[in-house]
């Protein structure tokens, strides 16, 4: 009721504006008016990434006269908004995408546009990213921006503390023996912050470098996997770590966010990806970043959060769709795109991205991300991860890592059957 | 003092107004025009006061019942939410959502599974779904701070023991772990507390908080619109929301009222009686204005017309009054053809009237005056010229001179008549007599040469005549008619109705027209006195009797000339009468 009121004295007030104009007014619901062609684009940005994002479909309008791009940004209801888009076959032109396996049947299939538009110039793309939009042998994204985890630290603390920065191929022995001797309670100073709530998928590089996943590779068996010692053994690491107190609970109810208390200079080292960076710097925190340590004696391995671009099957421009994407992912975009890392070679190698000791250890967990996360390898994924979520989680509270494991693989197997 | 003075003034005026014309068509002329349009200006201004006012009341009342309508769809929206998360707790499988924080792998399960139902109930409104336990743990978003609720006014002073629903009113959301930096946002809040002693969540209490810009934003608008305050209270009297708390209520004030369904607010409107009737104030104000500068404007109006009306009076008036002072040489300037313009045209008429008649009374008695000073020359010493003439006549009988003797007795008569002028209008019979004297004076001149013929009736005898006025034509026949005395003159004297005709015809000369003409010419210079007595006597008939009357002479050359007077008839008066001895005879 009221969002209908509203709109009619939207339209009302434009009617009132407008009068006499060339009547351009739009309707969300048809894109193409009079000559000016609206092209609805969703995003779950939010604050400044939203704004370099609304920057970029400016300069897009510019370079294509007669095009309105709507940026609709959906922040947290973005898959509730997009699944309504989609059920009610009105969904925005292009989106971000992330989740394949969920969406891909009602996104449109890329390759052709790919392999025949040379402008793309698709080899010029880091061609793991890649992998990420695939469904079966179609491709449903084109790579937009992605992340790799990185440990920060804040140098500051580490100094105070006489502490040597740490480098790549540290263990996580070293890690434990630096946040133990960085936490100083009576501060309320901690040497790491463990998030009461993780993303599964986020744990994955912590699981795979200890020879640990969540799901076997042909995607059909989480028993023995999920719940394998290797596992069991990577998680408990965490809920050991707040247990004997050099980590704090962070993010939970009643709590700040670990980004929050990083910044605060209350914890010495936060995992994350690339996101918080420009914050931390704005904070005034002399941060310095490192790759994921390893297990003694294992391979460190990372895990890739990709964001891609789709079209949607039901778009009624697709053309002018994929000249959008293409330009999202031109080299000038990706320029402008600070918040992500650049998806293309040239811009890297250009911007000497790979050479700035602050971002040299995104690329270098690049190199390490060559896993395939679970929810690409089985598409009941989702109702699985709820049980494993929960099993995360009270590990943190304080659970055993195996008992709770192997209680979520009883619960999940039939999903999987 | 003053106000003495003032009546004084308005007094003066007031009597003005009596006595001028102006003021009085001035006064005519504005009631003529205020009545119409005092009495249209009224009935328009109560007129569209009264629909303008009726329909403020709808538009009041309906706005209310607007405003009615979005708060309750708001706070069933949030009650329904509530009920649906009360139920949900209710079912007797959820056992894990305890009062206490979760930590196995089964709670936790239980608080996702619970967490994802309070996310699903979430719409574009809702600002937050919490459900705090006893402990202080709470189900909901990670964002708040159970410490922070105290902030909410309404939480602060819910009492200890408390069913149902609990509203919280409107406050800033400001119990969030991280502080806000784009301001707090406005929301309404409802708690439900949880009444279920076998379970653990037992005291917990549901808050449900939706966004409340919008339905603040209505308030304004609606306070903006109508300046009305707005009061939303509980029905325990706390006051949820109000524009200004500096307000106190009258009796006069329009108040629209609505209770809600939901949970028993009662939003109330009030209106200052003045502000609900600005409007028609402003209509009242307007038709003043029209009214005045319209009354000014026939006023305006009025006095250029009456000035103009008035002073063509006044212009008359003026030469009446000129003329009363005796210039009659005034004459008004005629404006325009209307009847004021006849009026001038016949006030110059009249003044030109009486210009001429007083001309005419002038010289008449310039002429009167002129004669009686000739007549006082006559009469220096008329007793010297008698008793000289009485010693002429005894001479004469002396010496036996007869006819001289006669002659000297008949010029003494004719003298005798010819110098009395202590009367100007003398009878028939004296004049008739004293024409004999004459007659005798000329035959005894020249002998009986001539015949005289009076044909006149004794009746007409004792009506006036002028003074001598026969006896100058007699000597006209004798002197200018006749050679040597000769000829015949016949004189009759008849009544016709109330005039007198007297008909004096002789067989003489005659005159040609020429001369004719010039008898009655007073310009004409004469020789010698030939003439001179018919205009005299024509002159002396004009003078007692008017215009209509005198002589008429008809003369052929050669055979002799008619004059003919008429005059009316007139009988002389006693007192004219006794000292005429002679004509007490006749009676």
């Amino acid at each position: 009721m009221v969002i209908v009121s509203v709109m009619a004295l939207t339209a009302s007030m434009l009617a009132g504006c407008g009068g006499g104009g060339t009547g351009t007014a739009q309707e969300p619901d048809n894109g193409s008016q009079a000559g000016v062609t609206t092209l609805r684009f969703a995003t779950w940005d939010t604050g400044d990434a939203l704004k370099i994002e609304q920057d970029i479909a400016k300069k897009f309008e510019e370079s294509h006269p007669g095009t309105k791009v709507q940026v609709e940004a959906y922040a947290d209801g973005f898959d509730q908004k997009l699944a309504a888009g989609f059920g009610a076959a009105n969904p925005p032109d292009v989106m971000y995408m992330w989740d394949f396996p969920t969406y891909h049947q009602s996104l449109e299939p890329l390759d052709d546009y790919a392999s025949k538009d040379k402008d793309l110039n698709i080899d010029d793309f880091y061609q793991g990213l890649f992998n990420y939009g695939k469904i079966g042998d179609k491709l449903y994204g084109i790579p937009a921006g992605f992340t790799t985890r990185v440990v920060y630290y804040n140098k500051k603390l580490f100094d105070e503390a006489g502490i040597a920065y740490p480098n790549d191929g540290w263990t996580w022995t070293d890690f434990q023996d630096i946040a133990k001797r960085l936490t100083d309670p009576s501060k309320k100073q901690y040497g790491f912050g463990v998030r009461a709530e993780n993303d599964t998928y986020d744990l994955q590089g912590l699981v795979w470098s200890n020879g640990g996943s969540f799901i076997s590779e042909d995607g059909t068996t989480i028993e023995g996997y999920m719940n394998s010692k290797e596992t069991a053994e990577a998680i408990q690491m965490l809920g050991d770590m707040l247990k004997n107190g050099t980590a704090v609970l962070a993010g939970g109810k009643g709590q700040q966010s670990g980004e929050d208390i990083f910044k605060a200079g209350k914890i010495a080292m936060w995992e994350s990806g690339i996101w918080p960076l420009e914050s931390f710097r704005e904070a005034g925190i002399d941060v310095g970043t490192v790759e994921m340590p390893a297990f003694p004696g294992k391979p460190v391995k990372g895990v890739l959060a990709e964001s891609a671009l789709s079209i949607a099957k039901d778009s009624k421009h697709k053309d002018l769709a994929w000249e959008f994407i293409k330009f999202y992912v031109s080299d000038e975009a990706i320029k402008m795109r600070v918040a992500d890392l650049p998806v293309r070679a040239s811009v890297v190698n250009e911007l000497k991205k790979d050479q700035d000791p602050l971002y040299k250890p995104y690329y270098t967990m690049l190199e390490r991300s060559d896993n395939t996360p679970a929810f690409l390898l089985n598409p009941k994924w989702n109702e699985v991860n709820r049980q494993l979520s929960a099993a995360v989680e009270s590990v943190m509270f304080g659970s055993d890592a195996q008992e709770a494991l192997n209680q979520a693989v009883k619960d999940s197997e039939r999903y999987l059957k | 003092m003053s106000f003495q003075r003032t009546q004084k003034v308005a007094g003066r005026m007031f009597a003005g107004a009596y006595r001028s014309i102006r003021t009085k068509l001035l006064s005519w002329f504005l009631i003529v025009t205020l009545i119409p349009l005092f009495s249209l200006g009224a009935l328009s201004y109560y007129q569209s006061a009264r629909i303008i006012n009726s329909q403020f009341g709808k538009y009041g009342d309906n706005a209310v019942a607007q405003l009615e309508q979005q708060t309750s769809s708001t706070l069933s929206r949030m009650k329904q939410t509530a009920e649906t998360i009360y139920s949900y707790l209710l079912d007797p499988s959820r056992m894990g959502i305890g009062n206490q924080a979760p930590t196995t792998y089964r709670d936790i399960l239980e608080k996702n599974d619970f967490e994802s139902l309070l996310k699903s109930l979430r719409t574009q409104l809702t600002a937050g779904i919490y459900i705090i336990t006893t402990s202080g743990y709470y189900y909901g978003e990670n964002n708040l701070d159970v410490a922070k609720l105290d902030r909410i006014p309404l939480w602060r002073s819910k009492p200890k023991a408390y069913a149902g629903t609990y509203w919280l009113g409107f406050y800033p959301q400001d119990h969030f772990i991280k502080s806000s930096d784009s301001g707090n946002r406005s929301v309404i809040g409802l708690a439900v507390p949880i009444h279920h002693p076998d379970k653990s969540q037992d005291g917990s209490i549901i808050l449900i908080e939706e966004y409340a810009e919008e339905l603040l934003q209505m308030f304004r608008q609606f306070e903006q619109d109508t300046h009305a305050h707005l009061q939303i209270s509980s029905p325990d009297g706390t006051v949820i929301y109000e524009t200004d708390a500096a307000y106190s209520p009258k009796d006069s004030d329009v108040t629209w009222s609505r209770t809600l369904a939901v949970n028993q607010w009662t939003l109330e409107a009030r209106i200052p009686a003045k502000a609900f009737y600005r409007s028609s104030g402003i209509i009242r104000a307007n038709t003043m204005t029209v009214a005045i500068l319209s009354c000014l404007l026939a006023f305006g109006i009025a006095y250029l017309f009456s000035s103009r009306f008035t002073s063509r009076i006044r212009t008359l008036k003026d030469s009446m009054q000129k003329v009363s002072f005796g210039k009659l040489d005034t004459r008004t300037p005629i404006d325009g053809r209307d009847e004021l313009g006849s009026l001038d045209m016949s006030f110059n008429r009249m003044v030109t009237g009486i210009q001429e008649l007083i001309g005419e009374v002038e010289r008449s008695e310039r002429l009167k005056k002129e004669a009686e000073l000739r007549a006082f020359h006559y009469q220096i010493n008329p007793h010297l010229l008698f008793n000289t003439l009485n010693s002429i006549q005894w001479k004469a009988r002396l010496e036996g001179a007869e006819d001289i003797r006669l002659m000297l007795y008949h010029l003494t008569m004719v003298l005798e008549g010819n110098l009395d002028i202590s009367q100007e209008l003398v009878t028939l019979r004296r004049e008739l007599r004293m024409i004999e004297h004459f007659l005798k004076v000329q035959e005894i001149r020249y002998g009986e040469v001539f015949r005289y013929r009076l044909e006149c009736d004794d009746s007409l005898l004792p009506y006036l005549i002028p003074r001598m006025t026969l006896q100058p034509l007699f000597e006209n026949i004798f002197f200018h008619a006749f050679t040597d005395g000769e000829g015949e003159i016949d004189m009759s004297i008849r009544m016709d109705g109330d005039d007198l005709v007297l008909m004096l015809r002789d067989n003489g000369a005659g005159m040609k027209e020429e001369q004719l003409a010039r008898l009655f010419s007073p310009e004409v210079k004469r020789k010698g006195r030939g003439g001179l007595g018919v205009r005299n006597a024509d002159q002396k008939f004009k003078l007692h009797f008017g215009p209509l009357y005198g002589l008429t002479v008809y003369s052929v050359k050669g055979e002799g000339t008619t004059i003919t007077i008429r005059w009316p008839k007139k009988e002389e008066s006693d007192d004219v009468g006794n000292r005429e001895n002679q004509g007490a005879d006749c009676r």
